[in-house]
């Protein structure tokens, strides 16, 4: 199972150029767990998750300056270096700086028939649903112009379904890790696939992984929660399983918050249902108040049974970085030790983090 | 002494191999090896020059490895990390101490020891060679100065040059730039002791320091670096013997608690 879904990240441009050529409907690609896939998926359109490469990113460095986020730096770095040439559209919320700043740069560099920049309201209220409601109606409209036809309430109730079921398994996938003991790499791995390949690929693919899952030799390292800011690709917690760890919940954009929350079906508003679920049920630094975030935090991790938590914070992601002295406080008043780190994905810093997890699980398991 | 009862302990460090040997009534010898060859190579030969050093006749087989190069020992019976080691020999030497501070040459970090010896938290260094010994062998080398008499040339200094403790390029260039101006060798060697001290101080920073605190690892033989360090903490700084085989110590430690 491990390895098919670890393929699907790494072709994950042959697959939407293939994708292309088959239906020849358009692909659109996206930063972040704010933009709603489903409105591109009922649109006609593929939606991608934005990856980087991150031991290569010689063509980025000379638009960005090494101190700031190595995400979307890296995403950037691939579209420069020709990888998202099959990109027909872009849609750029309004997450951070750098993100943000990602709309301009693709505004500059490349010529995309639809370049969409997503307001999503700074916090969780109701003010904010009614906003990002409206907003999700405006960028709807956008969707059909650009695809030049409109988007039936079937085609994207239909939509929801789809993704609703796709992230059921994701859920079942990622309770083995408790319960079988199954490697969270492998889950990283099939969220990370999840993000780039069509929905009904994906979940033909998950049903096998969840039988082949079943049958897997179970991990046995010390159980650990991992919060993390977004690691797009599964080296970190690989790392962490060389080293004996066993992750067996985490609070990360590649990783929980992507399936965790399903989007109302029986809600007659759609919009409505999909502003809730994305603004209201995904929980993110950027959005809510550190002891609202610790609070959701905690309940995965008391449930886990994880005898300590890593945290990784990828560099210059100041949101993350924020809450981590406070999370640090609360989480060792609990008696569960922490390991910080603040990291850019790269091979260059494996070792120096993997004598510190060594360490640290060394000290755990006593 | 009953040859089966010594253990030993390996530190495969970045600089150094250092091996312990360790029976129940204390340390019976030691050897420090300045090596770059293969892990295993140079730790067979730092454990079979410490036997040779006391007339051990039999190498123990009860052994056992840390230190950045620990995988590569595999006469060894497991792995134990630095921050353990160097937590459990700190506290075997020192039983009153509560933080160690292990200045290597490629990696500075803090551990916090609970009472019972154990490793409670820990810090380490980031990527860059600010503040290890590394940077100051960069430094040595810059100034042609020998890097065993860098501490005591840096005592005599009766003023400091700026140096930066941010990144060790920075500071290499800012170096050159003194001796270019023609300030003394001594004031710029002050100031890199600052610097380095500024980092080690920021490290331990971020587990607190708590009394008593022992310095290990070859930067603990440089005596400015000491008395900043000393000034900087405000706290007497405790020295083992030999600080460079700490790690190994503690490994012989592990070696000793292993069911035989």
């Amino acid at each position: 199972m491990e390895p098919s879904f670890d393929r699907y990240r790494e072709r994950r441009h042959e697959e939407a150029r293939a994708w292309k050529e088959r239906t020849g409907g358009k692909v659109v690609g996206l930063f972040c767990c704010d933009v709603p896939e489903e409105l591109i998926h009922a649109a006609g359109m593929l939606p991608v998750r934005l990856l980087g490469e991150h031991e290569d990113t010689s063509e980025v460095d000379i638009h960005f300056p090494v101190n700031v986020c190595p995400y979307p730096k890296a995403c950037f770095d691939q579209a420069l270096k020709g990888q998202y040439d099959y990109l027909d559209g872009l849609v750029v919320p309004n997450v951070c700086d750098m993100v943000r700043a990602m709309f301009g740069s693709w505004q500059i560099n490349f010529s995309l028939p639809f370049l969409y920049f997503l307001e999503v309201p700074q916090k969780i209220s109701s003010q904010g649903i009614d906003f990002f409601t409206v907003e999700l109606g405006r960028f709807r409209g956008a969707l059909e112009d650009f695809g030049g036809h409109p988007i039936a309430d079937d085609t994207l109730r239909q939509a929801i379904r789809l993704f609703n079921a796709d992230r059921e398994l994701l859920r079942q996938l990622s309770a083995l890790r408790v319960t079988a003991g199954l490697p969270a790499s492998s889950v990283q791995d099939a969220v990370l696939s999840s993000m780039v390949l069509p929905k009904e690929q994906h979940l033909e693919l998950m049903k096998e992984a969840l039988a082949e899952a079943a049958t897997a030799p179970p991990a046995d390292g010390l159980p650990l929660f991992l919060s993390a800011s977004m690691l797009d690709e599964s080296d970190f917690v690989r790392l962490i399983e060389e080293c004996g760890g066993h992750i067996v919940a985490d609070d990360m954009p590649a990783g929980t918050r992507y399936f965790q929350a399903d989007v109302d079906e029986d809600d007659p508003n759609q919009l409505r249902a999909l502003a809730r679920r994305y603004l209201e049920d995904i929980p993110c630094p950027r959005k809510m108040l550190p002891e609202a975030h610790l609070a959701r935090l905690l309940d995965m991790l008391e449930a886990s049974g994880a005898r300590g938590t890593i945290i990784h914070n990828l560099r210059a992601c100041d949101c993350h970085l924020y809450e981590y002295p406070y999370f640090k406080k609360e989480l060792e008043a609990r008696g569960l030790p922490v390991l910080f780190f603040r990291g850019e994905e790269t091979a260059t810093e494996r070792e120096q983090q993997r004598a510190d997890i060594e360490a640290f699980i060394e000290i755990i398991a006593g | 002494m009953a040859g089966e009862d010594v253990v030993a302990g390996i530190d495969v460090g970045s600089h150094n191999v250092s091996a312990v040997l360790l029976s129940p009534t204390g340390i019976l010898g030691y050897a420090i090896l300045a090596s770059a060859e293969e892990g295993e190579r140079a730790a067979k030969r730092a454990l079979a020059q410490a036997c040779a050093r006391v007339g051990h006749a039999s190498v123990p087989t009860v052994v056992v490895a840390t230190g950045c190069g620990r995988g590569s020992v595999r006469f060894a019976v497991r792995e134990s990390s630095e921050v353990v080691c160097q937590a459990r020999g700190a506290h075997w030497l020192f039983p009153q101490a509560r933080t160690v501070l292990n200045l290597g040459a490629e990696s500075s970090r803090a551990v916090r020891i609970s009472p019972d010896g154990r490793a409670a938290a820990f810090a380490t260094n980031d990527k860059c060679a600010a503040g290890s010994g590394r940077f100051l062998e960069l430094m040595a080398r810059v100034l042609e100065v020998p890097l065993e008499e860098m501490g005591d040339l840096a005592l005599a200094a009766d003023a400091r040059a700026e140096v930066s403790s941010r990144c060790a390029v920075f500071a290499e260039s800012e170096v050159i730039s003194h001796i270019h101006r023609g300030l003394p060798k001594a004031h710029i060697l002050a100031g890199i002791h600052v610097a380095v001290v500024d980092r080690i101080v920021e490290i331990a920073g971020r587990i607190g320091v708590e009394r008593e605190v022992v310095v290990t690892g070859g930067l603990a033989l440089n005596r400015a670096l000491l008395a900043e360090l000393e000034s900087r903490l405000g706290v007497p700084l405790l020295i083992p013997p030999e600080p460079r085989i700490v790690g190994a110590l503690g490994a012989a430690l592990a070696a000793m608690a292993s069911p035989k």
